[in-house]
């Protein structure tokens, strides 16, 4: 709850900041250190919140446990991350830079409101904070115009998705007579009423779209394309992470009881997530349009979390959320230092940028799942939820097998780094504090990777 | 049948008449002027339903104001001739049956459905006191956070309408 207050106040100051400081740079300082403060007021609440004992505010409109504030405080750690590697990108995508700021922590509002709502009002309002930050920064580079069709794209289908959520909530609502997600938790499976399940089904398309769940995907490679990069690398990480946990709660956590209803709709889209991601990021030729074909991949293994209905998997979405959010924000950063965004513009990097090659590779490493780094400890949580859970044998060996698919594109940038002859251009030179912070971000996804445990000690 | 049913049914056709009517239309602007009326006959619902406040704010905010900005970037773009793309008929096939299945999926499943929670008796929730009362108790939180997202969104308009003035500096 302190979270939620502490990032509105922010918001508020960091669009006041606008008016008092004209230096881009300044901007960009202070929203680091409001962002590092609202870390401290996380942590702050975690210590302050005992373990196992839920608490309740506003007539039981938020439910906070150590697991949403174990969740806030890691997304929150990696906003910080992204405002430190890719902050001095925000400054060259407009002038309003203290304004996207102001978004950027408005949309972390959102994200502290999902992890921990208990009311479907919550959730319609969560969503939509998360969500309208989102079509305005994707926007936001106006002379681009396929920037402003990303972001016209994005507004009119999330608009329609909001819409199909709504009606989801209604029929819930009707069926149930109640918008409490506890009460959704009594349900039962063999006397459910048609009415509440239409609901579900509805809520399903809903969030699919949110975190860009085939066949609701249609938006993401425009919208990813389009956008300003530095915002690609927000909106493809942290609020599709956000989305992730306001799917998971809602399903693995009160549609628990009846998952023998939902389970084999919501399989059939992982399935079909997981086969378009990895099928259409083969033949794709820049590495952006690459990266959100791959972010719709990746959403297909989180899938796996939701469909487990299983402890081990709340913990492997928390685990596949920072391993996934830390690797695609390094190889974001590494992308906007090039010119050119084609795979061609990473040929020969590796002679003129060792070290940005090197941690390119393992941070591709981490995406496609290799082990010792944060994408094999992530994927292996999530498989192996699914697999504890019994009947889903088939969709894992499935998933398994588009992960090898994965490699395929992945390693076609390492091989353009190591192997061709080429002089990639780059934007700007890079400074030494990049390439600390890099190196950082490095041993972070390997971190991950060698001891997961230390990412889940919070819960 | 007394004059509630009367009124009830009445307002019902209404509605999905109109409703009707903005999807069927070719013209646009019959489209909004349809929407209007499907707006006009729900808020009659509402006050059926003893939700005066409810059937004003729908009348205000929906048939009011949203409903005349719309009609008027229609007529700015001079949209009322017969100018929408005409789709492929295989489209067209394709997405009729896509509707229509969908449509006789949820008429199957919702034909068993029991509405068992309907208040027979007369009720005062949407008396705009009981109202106020419920929205600042119960509901406060999502009342106020949803401050954030109206802030967003101006911001948003901020963001988008204002006109950069100054060209875009590189990096330092």
């Amino acid at each position: 709850m302190k979270a939620i207050i502490a990032a509105t106040i922010l918001g508020i100051v960091m669009m006041f900041a606008g008016i008092m400081v004209k230096n881009k740079s300044s901007v960009v300082a202070l929203a680091t250190v409001l962002l590092f403060l609202l870390l401290g007021v996380n942590i702050w609440d975690i210590i302050n919140t005992p373990a196992n004992q839920p608490q309740a505010y506003f007539n039981n409109m938020l439910r906070v446990d150590r697991f949403s504030l174990w969740f806030n405080a890691l997304m929150t750690g990696c906003t910080c991350l992204y405002a430190l590697l890719i902050g001095k990108e925000i400054k060259k995508v407009g002038a309003h830079v203290a304004e996207y700021f102001a978004l950027i922590i408005f949309i972390l509002c959102g994200l502290y409101i999902l992890s921990s709502y208990s009311n479907m009002l919550m959730l319609f309002i969560g969503i939509e904070i998360l969500s309208i930050p989102q079509y305005i920064l994707a926007g936001s580079d106006k002379k681009n115009l396929k920037s402003s069709e990303a972001s016209l794209k994005y507004f009119l289908m999330g608009a329609f998705s909001t819409g199909i959520l709504l009606m989801g909530i209604t029929l819930l609502y009707g069926a149930t007579g109640s918008f409490s997600v506890m009460s959704f938790s009594f349900l039962q499976a063999d006397t459910l009423n048609p009415l509440a399940l239409s609901g579900i089904i509805f809520i399903i398309i809903a969030l699919g779209f949110k975190v860009s769940a085939a066949p609701m995907h249609m938006w993401t490679p425009d919208v990813y394309d389009g956008s300003p990069t530095a915002f690609t690398a927000f909106m493809a990480t942290i609020a599709k992470a956000a989305a992730f946990i306001a799917f998971l709660k809602l399903f693995s956590g009160s549609f628990g009881s009846i998952s023998s209803r939902w389970t084999i709709v919501l399989s059939v889209v992982t399935a079909a997530t997981l086969l378009i991601g990895n099928v259409t990021a083969v033949f794709q030729q820049s590495v952006k349009r690459m990266l959100a074909y791959s972010s719709i991949a990746q959403a297909g293994f989180m899938l796996f979390a939701i469909l487990a209905v299983n402890a081990v998997a709340w913990q492997g979405i928390i685990i596949y959320a920072i391993a996934y959010s830390v690797a695609t924000i390094g190889i974001f950063t590494v992308l906007m230092k090039l010119k050119d965004y084609t795979y061609d513009g990473f040929n020969g990097l590796a002679k003129k940028e060792p070290l940005l090659a090197f941690v390119t590779t393992i941070f591709l490493f981490s995406l496609a799942g290799i082990p010792l780094t944060g994408g094999f400890m992530a994927k292996y949580y999530v498989l192996y939820a699914a697999v504890a859970q019994g009947h889903l044998l088939w969709l894992v060996i499935f998933g398994l097998l588009m992960a090898a698919i994965s490699v395929y594109y992945y390693f076609r940038v390492i091989i353009a780094m190591y192997f061709k002859q080429g002089d990639p251009e780059l934007n700007s030179p890079v400074s030494s504090g990049d390439k600390f912070l890099l190196v950082l971000t490095c041993l972070l996804v390997l971190l991950i990777g060698v001891v997961p445990q230390l990412f889940l000690n919070g819960i | 049948m007394g004059i509630y049913e009367v009124l009830f049914w009445f307002l019902t056709i209404m509605a999905i008449g109109c409703a009707l009517g903005v999807i069927l239309s070719r013209n646009p602007i019959n489209s909004v002027l349809f929407l209007i009326a499907t707006f006009f006959a729900i808020s009659g619902h509402y006050l059926l339903l003893n939700a005066q406040f409810l059937s004003i704010v729908n009348i205000i905010v929906y048939a009011g104001a949203i409903m005349v900005l719309f009609l008027f970037v229609i007529m700015l773009m001079n949209l009322n001739a017969d100018v929408e793309p005409q789709k492929s008929k295989l489209l067209q096939f394709a997405g009729m049956i896509a509707g229509g299945i969908l449509f006789l999926v949820i008429l199957a499943a919702l034909r068993t459905a029991s509405m068992s929670t309907i208040d027979k008796e007369a009720t005062d929730i949407g008396l705009i006191t009981n109202l106020g009362k419920v929205l600042f108790t119960q509901y406060v939180l999502p009342f106020e956070i949803s401050s954030v997202l109206f802030l967003s969104a101006m911001i948003g308009a901020v963001v988008i309408g204002k006109k950069e003035d100054h060209v875009i500096e590189g990096a330092e």
